[in-house]
């Protein structure tokens, strides 16, 4: 059984008349020790979800699914009391900005021991010590006297290793890491994500990569999910799936990578942007800007369809297309 | 945070000398001649008027004066009251007190209810709470506090009799003012003669309510406000969807997370309100017959003893610039960017 | 000629015009989602009607004294008089004329002093904005002398050297308030400069009067209106505060203050005399308050996307 298991999940925002569908019939899987990565483009709902699995949408979106269960526990149902026990302890996550995800009135120092004494009850001198033995997994160095330093003391990538250390305090199932790279320095990211990648490794853990950049997927995932307007529109293995994308819309996003527009292939670009709350078009979301759309697809919703290597939501799946040289 | 300090320091003393300008300066823009207004005398005898020049240095070219004015302040000489002839110093020393407890009294006031209306508005975001509280601070915000304290006066002192109308303590007791506090010294009197001061502190407690209320009513809808909108904000930071996400309790997301860094410019807000509070003593000592330092300047205004207003003046602006230097090295305290900086 | 050859540019112009709404429309609509700021236009627009045309309006003048009806009660409690509406003071004058008289001069007041520090107030924020070494140093500094006297006692400081009087009163209230308009200016001016509009029309050879005026200031405008708004009701505050320790517009001018002053010693005995002025004042400041909030969600882009 699956670690994390998602079945048709909806996250609705705005008033009851007139919602609006961030996140719409996703589907998701995330076993445990394995690297998901999701896709998409900003607005996309990647974040929304795992947000609205998490709780921490505080009452603001409305969420509905068929199933939605991590550890066997549904969290659907369960109290907030109970879910504040899963939080924070068996899933963890990381956040885009680690400058201000910290809060800047408490030390480094406190606010790793603070997870430790909430979840695990530590204190005293055994819980400095886990806090140090954190700081030094996620190789901060000079650990002892950064425990003192304050946030705005540390540079961004400092920053990601102490969230991480936050984050992994009490050896957490599932990792989310929801843009872990975006805002630090480029040379910065490649150390970031090894340490996340070595730590997965290390401890078994599942890791949820929530991205828009198809490199560090490749890299590092086993499988993908690519999201769009609030859908999955293709999921697969990775592979497979950066082989032989049959969704116009992944096919696209690949062809935006420098490597894989290389050679003979035809650079597809996709005009337009993500449909907002206001102009969703009523047949495939992506029919205003896929150029393969037809008739059907500017009518009609295409629903997921599972294939022999993954899902894709279109009519029209590019299997035996093979590009024109 | 040392070199904080100092640069505060650096703004606070160049401050005091501008101000110590402008009270020089009060007395010397009245127009007309200065001596005939003070003496309140039309054609004053010709001698008795160079004398009055050369009393207060007024025969003197500007420059000295102003010298010679600020070579007093530093002897500590204020100048004495022309109706009392007591030094300004001392009356201040005298009345002090009694604005001190009205004024701390208000602010405690102002600050317990307001952050408790702020955060629970704030918290309740949308609901009927978090409007009431709004639409009643706007109420306080914009509240003519002179006739707030009449409103409140004719309400529960002459219609229902539950306060007395002003003063700080009823006749009947016999209470030496030791702190010059009245809640204190009329408890230390009580406890002395608990026979004859019997519910000397009550009746203390009781002068004390209504002015106390009118005002920090302002106060009170300044720090709600400021806390709501501090508390929204702070909501929004990433570090409170961090704390979240470690599975905190709400009261400690809350408390721990949000509040600290929300109270930090509240606390600024705070300590602003000192100067409200001096403003506002002016008209709630009027109303109530306070005998502190508010209705000392009044008065001294309405029979034009210059010396007075113009050190009075003085003294509180001074006491309003050390408090807010005061709050501005607590800001650096609770705010740690800027307690590191150098 | 000229209108054959502008009718076909007129077309696109007034197609765009449907698909932005215009900036006048665009605010009407932000201000009137808030109820409370059009309740407060509502109230602020009877009561500048009435200061305008208190003549016609006033049922009597404000200071005739009707020897006969010394507090009279308001007509609808016992021993009112449908003569006098409101009632009558202790001198026998109609309160409700009163009141509309007093609307008057606490708008004018508050007018005056605001304008009196803003245009002041904005100069010298530009001016410490633009040369912020020594002139802005100075200017500031100045300003911090201002702020640390609370502005009701350097406002009655000044009242007791001028002397009592609506002029003075004014002076005070205006010089009181401009330390804010200084500050506001400057701090919004002093991020504008950063912007790359500046840079291009100051590289654009824009001189120094048109930068501050042309290119800087209208940009400024909006947390300035909210300020104006907002100082302007503080000013009604004053004056009454003014009027009410006696310092302000003499009697027997009717100024709703001044009409406070020596309403304490009929607490007992006449309630109108003491509730009727103050409420007219409460009302009058808590609707300018909530136009001023109104003004702050439709002219602050910053606000409107929070709220």
């Amino acid at each position: 059984m699956s670690l994390l298991q998602i079945k048709n999940l909806s996250v609705e925002f705005g008033s009851e008349k007139n919602p609006f569908r961030a996140v719409e019939g996703l589907d998701l899987s995330v076993d445990q020790g394995e690297i998901v990565g999701i896709v998409g483009e900003s607005g996309s709902g990647k974040s929304v979800t795992m947000m609205a699995m998490m709780g921490l949408l505080e009452g603001q979106g409305r969420i509905v699914a068929d199933e939605l269960t991590f550890d066997g526990k549904n969290l659907l149902t369960i109290s907030a009391r109970e879910r504040r026990k899963i939080v924070g302890k068996d899933i963890a996550m990381i956040f885009q900005d680690p400058m201000t995800s910290l809060n800047p009135s408490y030390t480094v120092g406190y606010q790793i021991m603070e997870v430790l004494k909430v979840h695990q009850g530590l204190r005293g001198a055994e819980l400095r010590a886990r806090a140090l033995e954190l700081m030094e997994l996620v190789e901060i160095p000079a650990a002892k006297t950064r425990l003192e330093a304050y946030p705005h003391q540390l540079s961004g990538g400092m920053s990601q290793r102490v969230m991480i250390a936050v984050a992994l305090a009490c050896n957490p199932k599932l990792l989310i890491a929801d843009e872990p790279t975006t805002a630090l320095d480029v040379t910065i990211q490649a150390q970031i994500m090894d340490l996340l990648v070595n730590l997965q490794k290390e401890r078994n853990m599942a890791l949820l990569m929530i991205t828009h950049d198809l490199a560090v997927i490749a890299e590092v995932a086993h499988r993908v999910a690519v999201m769009y307007a609030g859908q999955v529109a293709e999921e697969g293995s990775v592979p497979q799936l950066f082989r032989h994308p049959v969704h116009p819309y992944t096919q696209a996003l690949l062809s935006s990578i420098p490597e894989h527009s290389k050679g003979a292939r035809r650079l597809v670009t996709l005009p337009g942007i993500v449909p907002g709350q206001y102009d969703r078009p009523s047949g495939c979301l992506l029919s205003p800007r896929c150029p393969y759309a037809q008739e059907r697809c500017r009518n009609e919703r295409p629903g997921i369809t599972a294939h022999e290597h993954g899902a894709v939501r279109c009519f029209y799946p590019l299997f035996e297309k093979k590009e024109a040289p | 945070m040392f070199f904080f300090i100092l640069r505060r320091l650096g703004v606070l003393i160049p401050t005091f000398f501008g101000i110590t300008l402008i009270t020089f300066s009060l007395i010397r823009m009245i127009p007309g001649d200065p001596i005939e207004v003070m003496m309140g005398e039309r054609s004053l005898d010709p001698a008795l008027h160079a004398a009055a020049m050369k009393r207060l240095g007024l025969d003197q070219p500007l420059y000295i004066q102003y010298f010679d004015y600020i070579g007093n302040l530093f002897q500590g000489n204020l100048g004495a009251s022309l109706k009392t002839q007591q030094s300004v110093w001392s009356e201040f020393t005298t009345l002090f007190p009694a604005t001190l407890e009205l004024a701390l009294c208000a602010l405690v006031f102002a600050t317990v209810c307001g952050l408790l209306a702020g955060v629970v508005a704030a918290i309740k975001r949308g609901s009927i709470f978090d409007h009431g509280v709004m639409g009643i601070s706007l109420t306080g915000f914009s509240m003519p506090i002179f006739w707030w304290g009449l409103i409140l006066i004719m309400l529960f002192s002459v219609q229902l009799g539950w306060t007395p109308v002003s003063g700080r303590l009823d006749l009947a007791f016999d209470v030496q003012p030791q702190t010059g506090f009245m809640l204190i010294d009329a408890w230390r009197a009580e406890m002395a003669d608990p026979e004859y001061n019997a519910g000397a502190f009550k009746d203390a407690v009781m002068h004390l309510i209504l002015p106390a209320i009118v005002l920090g009513t302002i106060p009170l809808a300044v720090i709600a406000r400021m806390t709501r909108s501090s508390m929204l904000e702070v909501l929004r930071e990433d570090y409170v969807r961090t704390a979240r996400a470690k599975g905190l309790s709400p009261a400690r997301v809350i408390f721990i997370h949000t509040l600290r860094n929300a109270l930090i410019p509240v606390l600024t807000v705070i300590g602003l309100q000192v100067g409200t509070l001096m403003g506002g003593a002016v008209l709630t000592e009027t109303i109530f017959s306070w005998p502190g330092i508010g209705k000392w300047l009044i008065d001294a205004i309405g029979r034009r003893d210059y010396p007075v207003v113009q050190n009075g003046i003085l003294i509180v602006a001074t006491l309003v610039i050390l408090t807010n230097f005061i709050v501005d090295i607590l800001y650096g305290i609770a705010n740690p960017r800027i307690r590191h900086a150098k | 000629m000229t209108s054959i050859s502008t009718a076909p540019t007129a077309a696109p112009v007034e197609e765009l015009a449907a698909g932005y709404p215009s900036p006048l429309k665009e605010f009407w609509q932000g201000f009137s989602h808030n109820k409370g700021a059009v309740a407060g236009l509502v109230f602020m627009s009877i009561v500048a009607f009435c200061a305008l045309f208190a003549p016609w309006i006033a049922p009597y003048d404000p200071i005739e004294q009707f020897r006969d009806y010394f507090l009279t009660p308001p007509a609808w409690a016992d021993g009112g008089s449908s003569q006098f509406l409101l009632g009558t003071d202790e001198l026998g004058r109609d309160i409700l004329s009163r009141l509309i008289y007093g609307a008057r001069l606490s708008l004018l007041i508050g007018l005056v002093s605001v304008v009196m520090a803003l245009i002041p107030g904005v100069v010298m924020g530009l001016l410490a904005a633009f040369f912020p070494k020594a002139l802005g140093t100075v200017i500031m500094r100045l300003m911090d002398v201002m702020m640390a006297l609370p502005s009701l006692l350097l406002a009655v400081a000044i009242m007791a050297i001028l002397g009592p009087g609506l002029v003075n009163a004014m002076i005070a209230i205006a010089v009181v308030s401009l330390p804010a308009y200084v500050r506001l200016t400057r701090a919004s001016a002093m991020t504008e400069l950063n912007r790359d509009y500046v840079t291009a029309s100051r590289v654009a050879g824009a001189g120094l009067l048109r930068l501050m005026f042309v290119t800087v200031l209208p940009n400024c405008m909006a947390p300035l209106i909210v300020h104006a708004t907002m100082s302007f009701s503080s000013a009604i505050l004053e004056i009454a505060a003014l009027g009410f320790l006696g310092l302000g517009v003499q009697p027997p001018t009717p100024e709703w203050g001044t009409m406070l002053a020596s309403a304490r010693d009929y607490m007992d005995s006449a309630w109108w005399v003491v509730t009727l002025p103050g409420l007219t004042i409460l009302v009058s400041v808590l609707s300018i308050n909530l136009m001023g909030d109104g003004l702050r969600d439709a002219l602050d882009p910053k606000m409107k996307r929070a709220a």
